[in-house]
């Protein structure tokens, strides 16, 4: 919706929506060529839902990073089912509701999908890219590296003894923000959004997910977060760790699922 | 067709997914209606031990839609509880966010998902009555949707540094000023967007009078009303919480720290989103209302002149408090000018320019609410800080949550009006639709949760699976 004219445009030419919720009344998904889902599964409806769609499409795209990774909904998977249903909803009779699948998952967990379009949310120009190189029967262009190459801010080793909260100092309009002591993301996360938080002077929270080389190799995120902030900050890398450690969320905030990573193999733009 | 149960599924052109199901008794009238949220998240849990400086931007993906109303909420929670009072810059600056948030949102709902209701007889083949057909047979409608929708977006995307999910708005004010040329730039993308919600309101209005007749009596149950209010002047950022009665008469005015002490939540077994009411009266007495409507009938008249002027119209019209569910989509529309104009009038003033738009913080511990007007109602925060600025205990209320027990009621109103003896009219199902859809329901906050759907299914009174429609 976000994309405003060049959705227009999209719409008048090579597109036809014929089935959407949120915007059609039609309730029996048609066969189509294109399918682009939104969110992860969660019931056993949603997983009936997303193999529906999967056989009724040629092109299957998900959009969001619900969808293709999991997402902040993954977060739901520290509390277990049990213990949610037990301390919420006690008096639920769940044979009127939609069972529950035991974790949140990604789509790809249940189904083939052709692209995996991440982002928190993704931004329109990637969207619209993807879809046009799909109908041009083009391969859709891939940003497999990481957000630090969409930033113009300046990587300068840096003599620090600390980390530093967000706000607890004016950022420095040039300066990479790791560099400034503050914990950006961007190192660990896939290029493609342009770096608006960055730029903006916001640190990176990943919401593109891992790059492929984060992906498909066996490195250890952690580590290497730990390293990037030691080269650009002088940090002791003890300190580094104590402190990335106390705070359980810092990392992962966005990909906490059992995320079948080899599906997507080469399918993440 | 005796004994049935119809149920409704996906509800279409909603934020979200539901489910309705009506029980027909034995002679085919309406015995019951329900409306389902069928999933859970659990974000109550997931954010316990989270610092408290970055909670806004995780509490903020609750919804895309709603990102900036929440984000709102949450930082004037913690500001609350660190006793921070921002510039009077700031103050400005996220008011202007906030319009920008309701500008993008009912521009949508308008637009996208109720007009077709109205545009199309309501006897219309369904696969015709979207926005996109509307967009074939009027590209210029399609257009000014489309201007006014990014508008919002701008003044999100310029002062909020991101469309979705802004990042700028932090405890203690806002990060970045608003530079000379970016006010000069959103100015004029204001006067453009003043013209379209003219043009909108007065095609709206005209449209709205021809299913007026057929929807009066659909769903008016008769609750208590919700809003934030300034001097009775209505207010989506800052203000007393006041409650009003069905016969309008003032029961209370809360402030945000008083108010979560008076809503109760309350589940039932056929749903995971729950049900809040106002403590002091119980349940059901204490069913009380927010959204569009709501802030019509607390409110005695807007800042602005053309909303201001349609308030008054409206009243005169519908009366106030207004109770009929359909005339949601009528008072959207004087929300979304109300905005407009009030958008319109920050920017014109150099004040918004001034660079004085943070204060320092001072991180304590203890509990805060934040409270603002999100597009759907009253939407309010609460948190409990430790010692440490992580997240202990976390409280959430939410507008669809408030409405979940009057959506119930009048979506039952709605079906005894529409159903008789069983008898399945065209567009029958649209009507009830509707009901639910002025409503603009938000399934995913009221359960913290995603992917619900609303579908509609015949049973027979044993429960038997009969048709789904």
């Amino acid at each position: 919706m976000n994309a405003g004219e060049a959705l227009l445009e999209i719409l008048s030419s090579d597109f036809e929506i014929v089935y959407s919720p949120t915007f059609i009344d039609l309730k029996e998904i048609p066969n189509v060529d294109l399918a682009i889902v939104e969110g992860g599964v969660r019931t056993k409806e949603d997983e009936r839902l997303i193999r529906e769609v999967r056989a009724k499409c040629r092109t299957l795209v998900a959009l969001g990073l619900c969808a293709t990774h999991g997402g902040i909904t993954s977060l739901g998977n520290i509390i277990s089912l049990k213990n949610l249903m037990e301390k919420e909803y006690s008096l639920i009779d769940t044979t009127k509701l939609p069972e529950l699948e035991d974790l949140m998952y990604p789509v790809c967990n249940f189904v083939d999908v052709d692209y995996y379009i991440p982002g928190c949310p993704p931004m329109p120009f990637l969207i619209i890219h993807t879809l046009k190189s799909i109908v041009s029967g083009k391969q859709p262009l891939r940003h497999q590296t990481v957000v630090c190459t969409e930033c113009h801010r300046k990587i300068v080793p840096a003599k620090l003894d600390r980390l530093y909260g967000i706000y607890e100092k004016a950022v420095d309009p040039e300066l990479c923000l790791v560099s400034q002591g503050f914990v950006c993301l961007g190192s660990l996360t896939r290029e493609g959004c342009g770096a608006p938080c960055p730029r903006a002077g916001f640190t990176c929270f990943g919401c593109r997910g891992p790059p492929d080389s984060m992906m498909y190799r066996s490195r250890d995120m952690y580590a290497f977060l730990v390293k990037v902030i030691a080269s650009r900050t002088s940090i002791p890398e003890d300190t580094i760790k104590e402190e990335l450690y106390r705070n359980p969320f810092v990392f992962h905030t966005f990909i906490f699922s059992s995320f079948e990573r080899a599906k997507a193999r080469e399918r993440v733009i | 067709m005796t004994g049935k149960e119809i149920t409704i599924s996906p509800n279409t052109r909603i934020e979200g997914h539901g489910k309705v199901t009506i029980i027909l008794d034995d002679s085919g009238n309406v015995a019951d209606a329900l409306f389902y949220a069928t999933e859970i998240r659990g974000f109550e849990y997931f954010l316990k031990g989270m610092e408290a400086d970055r909670l806004p931007f995780i509490i903020s993906r609750i919804c895309g839609v709603c990102s900036t109303a929440h984000i709102m909420a949450s930082v004037e929670a913690i500001e609350s509880i660190y006793e921070t009072e921002t510039t009077e810059t700031a103050k400005k600056l996220r008011e202007l966010l906030l319009m920008g948030q309701i500008i993008n949102n009912h521009s949508l709902v308008c637009y996208f998902l109720t007009l077709p209701d109205f545009w199309f007889p309501l006897e219309e083949d369904s696969s015709k009555r979207n926005i996109f057909q509307i967009m074939r047979e009027r590209p210029d409608i399609g257009r000014k949707a489309i201007a006014l929708r990014s508008f919002g977006a701008r003044i999100l995307d310029v002062i909020g540094k991101r469309e979705v999910h802004i990042l700028s708005v932090i405890p203690g004010g806002v990060v970045y000023p608003l530079k000379g040329r970016e006010r000069e730039e959103l100015l004029k993308e204001a006067e453009n967007a003043y013209a379209i919600t003219i043009e909108a309101l007065e095609m709206g209005k005209e449209l709205f009078e021809k299913n007026w007749a057929d929807f009066k009596k659909a769903g008016d149950y008769r609750t208590h009303y919700m809003a934030l209010t300034k001097s009775g002047a209505m207010d989506f950022y800052s203000g007393k919480v006041r409650v009003i009665n069905a016969e309008g008469e003032i029961v209370s005015d809360l402030g945000p720290a008083d108010y979560m002490d008076h809503v109760e939540e309350k589940i039932s077994s056929w749903t995971y989103a729950k049900f809040a009411y106002l403590k002091s009266l119980g349940w059901p007495q204490g069913i009380v209302q927010v959204g569009p409507t709501a802030r019509m009938n607390v409110n005695r008249k807007a800042t602005t002149e053309v909303a201001d002027r349609e308030m008054q119209e409206f009243k005169n019209k519908y009366g106030s408090p207004a109770h009929a569910t359909i005339l949601l989509d009528y008072a959207r529309l004087i929300d979304l000018m109300y905005a407009v104009e009030k958008a319109r009038e920050l920017l014109q003033s150099d004040e918004l320019t001034r660079t004085d738009t943070r204060v320092k913080v001072e991180p304590k511990s203890g509990k805060g609410v934040g409270v603002v007007e999100a597009p759907r109602g009253t939407l309010a925060h609460e948190y409990v800080l430790d010692n440490n600025g992580r997240l202990e205990q976390l409280k959430l209320m939410i507008p669809t949550q408030i409405n979940n027990q009057a959506i119930n009621l009048n979506v039952k109103d709605a079906a005894t009006e529409f159903i008789h003896n069983g008898e399945i009219k065209p567009g029958l199902l649209n009507r009830i639709e509707m009901i639910t859809r002025a409503y603009d329901p938000c399934i995913k906050c009221a359960t913290r949760q995603t992917g619900e759907r609303l579908r509609v299914e015949i049973k027979d009174n044993r429960g038997r699976l009969v048709t789904v429609l």
